[in-house]
């Protein structure tokens, strides 16, 4: 009861999701002037790893033009004008002064996978040679108590400065049992609000840290939840989607790093910039929909022609995400690009409410009564059979009565 | 003899509103049904023929959808401050009220053989049955809104931002109650069958109270009037 008047306040006075991508000049040069200002006293730090962003680039054999053409794409991602290229660019160099410590939990590891699939100038290299990853159990060489040595000292050297990246859905079942983690067999649960706890910011990254993900999907023996259920008082970013997309990762970063905050957040504290829009708006099958030219079958006419896919099950229309901009795998390519539907995998409850290859119509999805398996069109058409046979049954009644009234009138 | 005399009971603007009504519920069930699961494929196969038929589904939807709300909130006005009928004195749960609404309720389940109300106006088991459809269809008015909105996330829309926001501030409870998009989509459709169950009833009452009463009771919706017999006047 508590947990629904919550929500109900929390409706009533959350901020709208609103995508504000002009929000004026005297907004832009203010925060360009805090800009320069941020990136000033980052230089004036000392970098956590001495290597220099552009000898990288050039030993990786990327001419300046193309790596100004990524600037311009991250900052056009991040919905910044133009005139902040230069500070992108230059907060790319310093990035070696923020700390990250990457923790990974209930999952995949699909976040880590499609991070070092990230797109050009081979951002591994950013993130290997430049960011200063101080901790990545996936990624890291040592293991065993050196990685736990390891850990504690990212964490005591910079308190309150790192950024906290979570992996991973948090096993609370059975006292988090589920999930230790290293000698001492500390719970996730333990483990990551020890962790959180003097990061400056908490980014939760992939559907499982953000939402539960699949390790949550009914009927979740685990009790998995997602980093924002648990973690309080914090500065929290969810990049959701299964694997989050790596370019909104790295602009979340490079957000930090350019202005020192996180980005402007929805409701679900997704960053607007990334979240702000259904990927049916952005689609290059939508003017398909529109015309009512819809694939029937995997393989079909409709779908040689690149038709649209709602009718075979895609969740487009529901689902907030750049994926139709950004695409995956450098840019090449995304699910509705390569003929199959959206899964709507960085919405909340996605297993259960969205993750299936049918039509909305078709799909036996719980009705929001509980337990009822049925389709609502099922149940619908027996309601209307029911209440057919009712009134024949009433109308017949009727008749027959009438007759009899009739008969003993006569009488 | 008894003589037949004709008394009013809706006036022009009531049958105007029902038959608005009838007729949005129409394209809003076909429309409605056909964006849910589109059941047709373009008749068109050329691809430079304007011939957007989803497009035209859900502008036909959306427009029903708005005469549907601006009669809603017509027929809310009507309820309290009509100079014919206010509906609402039926409602009251007094001693009367209550005894009618079970005599004409046991009139129906004892197949007309027990008829002690008065048929020449609206009893209030016709007025309850008519609140139910109505509390219906202002259901379907906040949860069509927020699937609505919910695609407008840029806070934009062809005539200003005010819009958006207030879609957002009266429909977004929609989402806590039902737990997100899907399950607003569902509740949705699903008020939709409970709408057509209510359609099939009503229709099959007035025209079993035409057969049964014997006071013309179908020509209310058409003419206005209905007939009552003089000795029960």
């Amino acid at each position: 009861m508590n947990d629904n008047m919550e929500r109900v306040r929390e409706v009533f006075t959350q901020k709208s999701t609103r995508v504000d991508t002009n929000k004026g000049e005297e907004f832009y040069n203010s925060l360009f002037e805090k800009s320069k200002a941020r990136l000033q006293s980052l230089r004036e730090q000392e970098p956590l790893k001495d290597i220099d962003m552009m000898d990288i680039i050039d030993s990786e054999g990327i001419n300046r033009r193309d790596f100004m053409k990524w600037v311009s794409a991250t900052t056009a991602t991040l919905m910044l004008p133009p005139m902040f290229a230069p500070l992108v660019a230059e907060a790319t160099e310093l990035m070696n002064r923020v700390p990250v410590v990457w923790i990974e939990l209930q999952d995949c590891a699909g976040n880590s996978e499609a991070l070092l699939r990230s797109s050009a100038p081979t951002v591994d290299d950013l993130l290997f040679d430049v960011l200063s990853l101080e901790f990545h159990e996936t990624l890291q060489a040592c293991a065993g108590h050196d990685a736990d040595k390891q850990l504690e000292e990212a964490v005591h050297l910079y308190k309150g400065k790192y950024l906290l990246f979570v992996e991973g859905a948090i096993p609370m079942a059975n006292n988090g049992q589920y999930g230790t983690i290293g000698a001492s067999g500390e719970t996730f649960y333990e483990h990551l609000m020890r962790m959180s706890k003097d990061a400056a910011a908490v980014v939760a990254v992939g559907t499982c840290a953000t939402f539960g993900g699949v390790p949550a999907a009914s009927p979740n023996p685990t009790g998995a939840v997602g980093v924002m259920d648990l973690v309080k008082g914090k500065a929290i970013v969810n990049i959701p989607a299964c694997p989050a997309n790596p370019a909104n990762m790295v602009g979340v970063i490079l957000h930090y790093v350019l202005t020192g905050q996180v980005p402007e957040l929805d409701s679900l504290l997704r960053p607007k910039f990334a979240f702000g829009y259904r990927i049916h708006d952005n689609c290059e099958r939508r003017a398909h929909f529109d015309a009512g030219e819809f694939v029937e079958e995997w393989g079909d006419e409709g779908a040689k022609n690149n038709w649209c896919l709602y009718k075979v099950g895609c969740k487009g229309p529901m689902t907030f995400n750049n994926c139709s901009i950004v695409r995956y795998n450098d840019g090449v390519n995304w699910p509705v690009g390569v003929g199959r539907g959206c899964i709507g995998c960085s919405e909340p409850d996605f297993w259960d409410k969205y993750a299936y290859e049918r039509p909305m119509a078709t799909a036996r999805i719980k009705a929001p009564t509980g337990g009822v398996e049925k389709t609502v069109d099922q149940f619908g058409l027996g309601l209307l059979t029911a209440t057919a046979v009712g009134i024949g049954v009433h109308a017949i009644a009727s008749v027959v009565a009438g007759k009899k009234a009739d008969e003993n009138k006569e009488i | 003899m008894a003589k037949n005399i004709e008394i009013k009971r809706m006036t022009g603007t009531m049958r105007i509103v029902h038959w608005v009504t009838f007729f949005s519920m129409i394209a809003a069930v076909i429309t409605g049904l056909y964006i849910g699961h589109p059941y047709y494929q373009t008749f068109i196969a050329d691809p430079a023929v304007d011939k957007y038929v989803m497009a035209w589904n859900r502008w036909a939807h959306f427009i029903v959808a708005i005469i549907f709300d601006v009669t809603a909130v017509l027929v809310g006005y009507l309820y309290f401050f009509s100079r014919f009928e206010k509906p609402y004195k039926k409602l009251i749960p007094n001693k009367q009220n209550i005894v009618e609404f079970f005599e004409v309720f046991l009139n129906l389940i004892t197949l007309n053989r027990r008829k002690k109300f008065d048929s020449s106006h609206s009893d209030s088991f016709n007025i309850v049955f008519f609140t139910i459809f109505h509390l219906l269809l202002v259901f379907m008015l906040f949860s069509g809104l927020q699937l609505y909105v919910h695609g407008l996330a840029s806070g934009h829309s062809s005539i200003g931002t005010w819009w958006p926001t207030m879609l957002h501030l009266v429909t977004d409870w929609t989402l806590y109650v039902f737990g997100g998009n899907i399950g607003v989509r569902i509740a949705h459709h699903y008020t939709m069958y409970f709408i057509l169950v209510w359609v099939m009833i009503h229709i099959y009452y007035q025209v079993w109270r035409t057969i049964f009463w014997k006071e013309g009771d179908i020509a209310i919706v058409f003419g206005g009037s209905k007939f009552v017999k003089e000795e029960e006047k």
